[in-house]
C-alpha cells in the first residue's frame, strides 16, 4: 500500500490526458455498475431470504441451499456464458433496425450493455446478501417478528418495520461485499467493455505502459472504496444489535395460499435460473463439444495445481486472520486494531494492484529473496492473503466476539498466557469460524484471475488462468470445461458451509 | 508482518530451488494449443526442458524489470512488435545474432540490431458478411470511415493491442490528425459500443447485427476449426478481405521473441527461437493457430490459403511500438472504448 | 361464558416424538389469571405460542371471545386474534426507542391516556427515549409488558414473566403485576415453573405433564389436595407414606408404580410427641441429618423403614444419633 502511495507522489505523464478523457467515464461507469448491482442484489438477496427464511411454499427447503449456488461461479465466467447468449437478441435487434431506424437499432444495443452487465454481475453475487439476510431473518429477529405479530402486524407490517430494520446491518454488510467484488471485477466488465476504473488500471498499465498513471486510477479506487466504507459505517452506526438468546423455537412460516406460492416459486427460479442454471447448462454444452480435446493430462494437473493453491492460501490466511483478530481483541489496543481494519481493506483492492504492489515491494528487496518471492508460489499465496484476509477475517472476528470474549477475560484474569488462552479456548472455540474461514478463501481462490494471472511461477497453470487464457485466444467454447471444473470444485465447499450455517441454526 | 515475509521467504525457498542447467525459462503472452505442441517437440530434439510462465506481456516486462538481473528468463515471447519494441526499450532484452535466425527471419520482421525476432505474422483485416457485402465495396482501411457504413461496423474495445497496432500504424501511414479523424469516424459509424473479442465480432457480423468488422485472420481460423458447430456456420457465413492492396498493403504485426538482457541459458535461448523460426515449426503454427509464417509467402495451410496472397504493410514493426501509446490517447480522445 | 376454552388441543413438533402437547383442555374465565405450571418440557410454552397463534396445533380447538381460532379447518394468524403475548426474552425491538415499542401494536394509539396511565403504573414514564439496552431488566420486563397491555388485549399472555429476575426484583414486580392485572381487569394466562410466582398471582393453575393436564384448581385445592405426586412435589419436598400406615381419612393418591395409595406429607405436617403417645400411629425413628435452611432446621428421620424430611419446632433441640417420634398432622 505505502508503494502505491509513494509511487502516486512522482509526477504522471498522462494523467492529465486521461482526467481529461476517460476519467469521467470509468467513474461513471464504476458508479452505475456499483449502484445498480448493488441495489439488484439486495432486492434479490433479501426477497429471496425472506421467502425460504419465513415463508412456507413447495420446494422452499431445496431453494434455501440452491440459491446460494450461484456463489461458485466466477463474474467472468457468467460473462463469457452471457455474452454467446445475448446473441439470441440480435433478431429483435434487426428487427427495430428494419422498423424504426440504425440509430434506434444502435441506441437499443449500447443501452442494454449496463443492464446485462448489471444483472450478469448481481445474479452470481446476491448469494452475499442472501447468505446474511437468511441468517438473520431466521436467528436474529425471529422472536422480534412473533412480538410483531402477536401486537397485531401482519406479514408484510412485520416485514417492513421489524424484519428489515433489525436485519439492516447485517444486510448492508453483504451489500458492501457484492459493491466491493464489483468495483474489483476485471473478467466480466472487460469483456463487456464496460469502462470501470479496474478496466482503466489494467488499460493504463498494459496499453499505455504506464505503471504511475495505473497506480494513480488504483487510488482513485481505493478512496471510491473508501468512501463506500465509510458510508456503510455511517448506516450502520448505533445498530449494532445484540441477539436475542432464544432461537431454538421454529419460526411458525406464514403458509403461501396457491398463488403466492407459485409467485415465491417464480420469485426463487428467476435468480436461480439466471446466476446458475443458464450459465452452467450453456457451459455443459460446450463442454460436450469441446472436452475430448480439453481433457487431457495437463488438465488434471492444473485441476491440482488450483486445489492445491487453494488450499495453501485458506490455511495460511486462517493463520494470519486468526492472530490478527486474537491480538487486537486480547491486547485491546489502537494501533492493532487499525492494523486490522487496514489488512481487511485488501478485499476492496483488485488483485492486479495487489500484485502490482508485490511486484515493486519486491524490486526493494534484495535480489536473491526477490527472486525467491517471484518464482515460486510464495508472491502468488501472499497476495492472495493480502487479498483475501477479510474473508477469513470476518466469521473469526465475529466469532471470537460471540463465543470469547468471556472465556478470554476468564483465562486473563486466572493468570493464563495469551498464547495458551489462544490455543487451548480460542480455535477449539472458533473451530466452525476457522473453517469456514478457510472455505471462504478456498473458494475465492480458486475463482481468482487477474492476481494469478499476474504473480504465477513458472509452468503453474490453474484452472482459472486456463480458463482465461482460452477465453482471450477466442476459444471460449474450449474454456467451458475448465470453467466447469472451477464450478464443480467451488460448489463443494459452498454445500457443506450452507450445511453448517443450517446445523447451527438449529 | 515482516515476521511473516520472512517466514514465506524460507518457504519460498524450500519451493524455488530447481533450476539446473538443461532447462530454459521463457516468459510467454502467446498461451497457444501450436506453442506447447512446438515446446514439447523442441525438448524432444535437444533434452533442454522449457518452463514457462504465462502471462500478459506488460506483466511479464514488469516483472523483469523488478526481478533484475537475477530474473530466471531466458527468452520473451510477445504477440505483437510493439510489446517487443517496449521490452528493448526498457532494457530487458539483449542483442543476439545468429546465421540461421537472421535467415529465417526477414529484415522487416526483426530488430535492426537483434533485440528481438518476429516468429509469427498476424493480419489485421475487414471481414465481412457474404450476405449483404460485396468484396468491390471493400477498399481500405480508411474507407471504413465513410458515412456509407453507418451502423454497419463492429469492432473491439481500444484497450485491444491489435487495435492499438493497427491505429499506430495508420497515424505512421497518414499522421496523427488523420488518424484521430478516422478513429472518430468509425467510431461513429460503429452498430453497438465495442465490447467482446474478435471472435464475437465475426459472430456480429454473421448473425446480421453488422456487415463488416475489423478483426484478425487467425481468429477466423479458429471460428472454422471450433468443436461448436455455430462457431464453424459464423465462419462460412463471413469473407475475408485484404485493404489497402492498392496502397501500403493490409496491415501486419508479429508475434515475435528475444533473449533476455538476464539470460543464464544464452546459447539455449538462440537455439530455442531459431527451433521455433525453423520451416517445420512455421508449418505447425499456421495448421495449429492459422497464423501466417515470419515469411508470409512460405504459407502451407490450407484455410490461410483460400483467403487468398495479400500485400502487407512493410512499415517498420518498430514504429507501431513507438506510436502505440499515441494510439491509446487517440482512442481516448475519438470515445472509441 | 368462558373467555378463553381449549379443546383437546395435541401438538407434534416431529411425527416420532411424543406430543408437546397432548389433548389438553381448560377454560379460563374473564377476568381470571391462570397460570399454567409444570416442569421444562412439559409443554406449557407450547400451549401459550398455540394460543397466541405462533404455533399451529395438529387437532383440536382454541375458542377465544366465542371465536374459534384454531380447529383442524382454520387458523386465524396471531396479528388478528385479540390477544398478546409477554416474552420471556421481552422480544423488544432493539432499533426501536421504549416508546417507539410500545406505541408499535395495532390500536395502540388509539388512546395516548391509556398509555401514559399504563407507563405510570409500570413506573416507565421517563424512559420513553431510551433504546431496550439501555435499561435495566426489570425496566425491560414492564416496557415488554406495557407494550402488550396497550393494545388493549382480551387475553394477555406472559411465558415466565419473572424468570429473569433476581429474587429481590421478583417479589416487588410480582406484586406490581398482581396490582397492574386488577387496575386494569386483565385476564392473563402466564406460565411459570416456579410454584412461589403462580401461587401468589394466579386464581387457578392448570398443571401441565408431559403435554397433558395433570391437574387444574385453585392453588389452595392444588396445595391440599394434590392430584398426583407430580402435583405434590410442585410444592416442595414431600415425602409418600403408604396410606395404610395412616389414617383413612386423609387425602391420598396413587403411589409409584401403583403399589397402593400413598399420602403427601410436607415437612412442617410432622409432629414431634412422646415415645409412648397413641391414639393415631406413631413413627419411631433416628435422627440422621440436620441442616440449617434458615427459618426452619431440617431434619431427616430415619424409621428403618421410612426417611422423613421434617422441619424442627424452635424449641427443639435435636442431634444425630437421636431417638425421636413423630405423627402426621393434616390440620398442621
Amino acid at each position: 500500500m505505502a508503494e502505491v502511495l509513494w509511487h502516486l507522489t512522482s509526477p504522471a505523464e498522462n494523467w492529465e490526458h486521461m482526467r481529461d478523457t476517460v476519467l469521467g467515464r470509468y467513474l461513471k461507469g464504476s458508479i452505475i455498475l456499483v449502484l445498480g448491482t448493488g441495489t439488484l442484489s439486495l432486492l434479490i438477496g433479501v426477497s429471496t431470504a425472506w421467502l425460504v427464511a419465513c415463508c412456507e411454499f413447495p420446494g422452499r427447503k431445496i431453494f434455501e441451499w440452491l440459491l446460494i449456488l450461484p456463489l461458485a461461479i466466477p463474474t467472468y465466467i457468467a460473462a463469457y456464458a452471457y455474452f454467446d447468449l445475448l446473441d439470441r437478441l440480435t433478431p429483435l435487434l434487426i428487427w427495430v433496425r428494419t422498423n424504426f431506424s440504425q440509430d434506434a437499432m444502435t441506441w437499443l444495443n449500447d443501452m442494454m450493455l449496463y443492464p446485462v452487465t448489471i444483472v450478469v454481475l448481481a445474479a452470481v453475487l446476491y448469494p452475499y446478501v442472501y447468505l446474511v439476510a437468511r441468517a438473520t431473518f431466521t436467528q436474529q429477529s425471529n422472536q422480534c417478528m412473533e412480538a410483531a405479530h402477536t401486537l397485531g402486524h401482519g406479514p408484510y407490517s412485520t416485514f417492513w418495520r421489524v424484519a428489515l430494520p433489525m436485519a439492516r446491518p447485517a444486510i448492508i454488510g453483504g451489500v458492501a461485499l457484492v459493491i466491493m467484488e464489483t468495483l474489483s471485477d476485471y473478467g466480466a466488465v472487460e469483456h463487456f467493455n464496460v469502462p470501470t476504473f479496474t478496466t482503466g488500471i489494467f488499460r493504463t498499465w498494459l496499453s499505455m505502459g504506464d505503471l504511475q498513471g495505473a497506480l494513480r486510477l488504483a487510488a482513485c479506487l481505493m478512496a471510491l472504496i473508501l468512501l463506500f466504507l465509510m458510508l456503510e459505517k455511517w448506516l450502520r452506526f448505533g445498530a449494532k444489535f445484540h441477539k436475542n438468546s432464544q432461537a431454538d423455537r421454529p419460526f411458525q412460516r406464514y403458509k403461501l395460499g396457491q398463488t403466492k406460492a407459485g409467485l415465491a416459486i417464480l420469485c426463487c427460479m428467476i435468480p436461480l435460473v439466471i446466476g446458475f442454471l443458464l450459465p452452467l447448462s450453456r457451459l455443459t454444452y460446450w463442454a460436450s463439444l469441446t472436452a475430448g480435446k480439453t481433457l487431457d493430462s495437463t488438465f488434471w494437473s492444473l485441476t491440482l495445481n488450483s486445489i492445491t493453491v487453494a488450499t495453501i492460501s485458506g490455511l495460511a490466511t486462517v493463520v494470519i486472520a486468526l492472530f490478527l483478530a486474537y491480538s487486537a481483541r486480547y491486547f485491546d489496543s489502537q494501533t492493532v486494531g487499525a492494523t486490522n481494519r487496514l489488512a481487511i481493506l485488501g478485499y476492496a483492492v483488485p488483485g492486479a494492484v495487489i500484485a502490482i504492489g508485490i511486484l515493486l515491494v519486491a524490486e526493494q528487496l534484495n535480489s536473491a529473496t526477490n527472486l525467491i518471492l517471484t518464482n515460486s508460489l510464495t508472491a502468488l499465496v501472499l497476495a492472495y492473503i493480502v487479498r483475501f484476509l477479510a474473508v477469513a477475517w470476518q466469521p473469526i472476528d465475529s466469532g471470537m466476539e460471540r463465543n470469547c470474549t468471556q472465556l478470554n477475560n476468564a483465562a486473563q484474569s486466572l493468570g493464563v498466557t495469551s498464547l495458551r488462552s489462544l490455543f487451548e479456548l480460542n480455535i477449539p472455540m472458533l473451530r466452525n469460524a476457522l473453517v469456514a474461514g478457510s472455505l471462504f478463501v478456498f473458494v475465492d481462490t480458486m475463482k481468482e484471475l487477474p492476481l494469478t494471472l499476474i504473480l504465477r511461477p513458472a509452468n503453474f497453470e490453474t484452472l482459472s488462468t486456463r480458463t482465461f487464457d482460452l477465453a482471450k485466444q477466442a476459444q471460449i467454447p474450449e474454456s467451458s470445461v475448465p470453467a466447469l471444473c472451477i464450478i464443480l470444485v467451488s460448489l463443494v465447499p459452498v454445500i457443506w458451509l450452507n450445511q453448517q450455517i443450517r446445523h447451527s441454526k438449529q | 508482518m515482516k515476521t511473516f515475509l520472512k517466514l514465506f521467504f524460507v518457504l519460498g525457498l524450500l519451493a524455488g530451488m530447481s533450476v539446473s542447467a538443461a532447462e530454459l525459462n521463457v516468459y510467454s503472452h502467446r498461451h497457444y494449443d501450436s506453442d506447447a505442441i512446438l515446446f514439447k517437440q523442441f525438448t524432444k530434439d535437444t533434452g533442454i526442458k522449457v518452463n514457462v510462465v504465462n502471462a500478459s506481456a506488460d506483466q511479464l516486462i514488469q516483472r523483469l524489470i523488478s526481478e533484475g538481473k537475477n530474473s530466471p528468463a531466458d527468452v520473451l515471447l510477445t504477440v505483437d512488435a510493439g510489446r517487443l519494441h517496449r521490452a528493448k526499450a526498457a532494457g530487458v532484452l539483449q542483442p543476439v545474432n545468429s546465421k540461421a535466425l537472421t535467415k529465417n527471419v526477414p529484415a522487416s520482421m526483426r530488430d535492426p540490431e537483434g533485440h528481438w525476432y518476429g516468429m509469427t505474422v498476424r493480419s489485421r483485416v475487414i471481414v465481412y458478411s457474404k450476405e449483404r457485402v460485396k468484396p468491390s465495396d471493400l477498399s481500405t482501411y480508411e474507407a471504413l470511415a465513410k458515412s456509407a457504413w453507418k451502423g454497419r461496423l463492429v469492432a473491439r474495445s481500444s484497450s485491444n493491442i491489435y487495435n492499438q497496432s493497427l491505429l499506430a500504424s495508420i497515424i505512421a501511414a497518414n499522421g496523427s490528425d488523420k488518424a484521430l479523424d478516422w478513429a472518430k469516424a468509425v467510431r461513429k459509424n460503429m452498430a453497438r459500443t465495442p465490447r467482446g473479442s474478435d471472435r464475437d465480432q465475426a459472430r456480429a457480423v454473421a448473425a446480421g447485427l453488422a456487415d463488416v468488422a475489423i478483426m484478425n485472420t487467425y481468429y477466423l481460423g479458429i471460428l472454422a476449426n471450433s468443436s461448436v458447430p455455430a462457431d464453424r456456420e459464423v465462419a462460412a457465413k463471413v469473407g475475408v478481405f485484404f485493404p489497402n492492396q492498392d496502397g501500403r498493403g493490409a496491415h501486419i504485426n508479429v508475434s515475435g521473441g528475444g533473449v533476455t538482457a538476464s539470460a543464464k541459458n544464452k546459447k539455449e535461448a538462440i537455439r530455442f527461437l531459431e527451433f521455433l523460426t525453423n520451416a517445420k515449426s512455421q508449418e505447425t503454427f499456421g495448421n495449429v493457430n492459422h497464423e501466417y509464417p515470419i515469411i508470409i509467402g512460405n504459407n502451407k495451410s490450407e484455410l490461410l490459403k483460400s483467403w487468398g496472397q495479400f500485400k502487407a504493410d512493410d512499415v517498420n514493426l518498430s514504429i507501431l511500438g513507438a506510436k502505440n501509446a499515441e494510439a491509446v490517447k487517440l482512442f481516448d480522445l475519438a470515445g472509441w472504448e | 361464558m368462558n373467555l378463553l376454552a381449549l379443546q383437546t388441543v395435541t401438538k407434534r413438533y416431529t411425527a416420532t416424538d411424543s406430543p408437546a402437547v397432548d389433548k389438553v383442555s381448560f377454560d379460563c374465565e374473564k377476568g381470571e389469571i391462570v397460570a399454567l405450571i409444570g416442569g421444562s418440557g412439559s409443554g406449557k410454552t407450547t400451549l401459550l405460542r398455540i394460543i397466541a397463534g405462533l404455533a399451529i396445533p395438529d387437532t383440536g380447538k382454541v375458542i377465544l371471545e366465542g371465536n374459534t381460532l384454531n380447529s383442524p379447518t382454520k387458523f386465524i394468524p396471531p396479528e388478528k386474534r385479540n390477544c398478546s403475548l409477554v416474552f420471556q426474552d421481552y422480544a423488544l425491538f432493539p432499533n426501536k426507542t421504549v416508546l417507539q415499542n410500545i406505541t408499535f401494536g395495532k390500536g395502540a394509539t388509539d388512546n395516548p391516556d391509556r398509555i401514559i396511565e399504563l407507563m405510570e403504573m409500570a413506573d416507565i414514564v421517563g424512559l420513553g427515549q431510551r433504546h431496550p439496552h439501555e435499561i435495566s431488566g426489570g425496566q425491560q420486563q414492564r416496557v415488554a409488558l406495557v407494550r402488550a397491555l396497550a393494545t388493549s388485549p382480551a387475553l394477555l399472555l406472559l411465558d415466565e414473566p419473572l424468570s429473569h429476575l433476581d429474587p429481590e426484583l421478583r417479589e416487588s414486580v410480582r406484586n406490581q403485576l398482581i396490582m397492574l392485572f386488577h387496575e386494569t381487569r386483565t385476564t392473563a394466562l402466564f406460565v411459570s415453573h416456579d410454584i412461589e410466582d403462580a401461587m401468589s398471582m394466579a386464581d387457578r393453575m392448570v398443571v401441565l405433564r408431559e403435554g397433558q393436564t395433570e391437574q387444574t384448581g385453585n392453588p389452595d385445592e392444588l396445595y391440599r389436595r394434590p392430584a398426583s405426586r407430580y402435583v405434590a412435589r410442585l410444592f416442595g419436598k414431600t415425602d409418600f407414606i403408604p396410606a395404610e400406615l395412616l389414617q383413612e381419612t386423609v387425602h391420598s393418591i396413587p403411589g409409584k408404580n401403583d403399589l397402593g395409595q400413598v399420602v403427601p406429607v410436607r415437612p412442617y405436617q410432622w409432629r414431634i410427641v412422646d415415645k409412648d403417645f397413641t391414639g393415631i400411629p406413631v413413627f419411631h425413628g433416628t435422627v440422621k441429618s440436620v441442616t440449617n435452611r434458615a427459618p426452619h432446621r431440617e431434619l431427616l428421620l430415619d424409621t428403618g423403614q421410612l426417611q422423613l424430611t421434617m422441619y424442627l419446632p424452635g424449641n427443639h433441640v435435636a442431634k444425630c444419633g437421636d431417638t425421636l417420634s413423630v405423627i402426621f398432622d393434616s390440620e398442621n
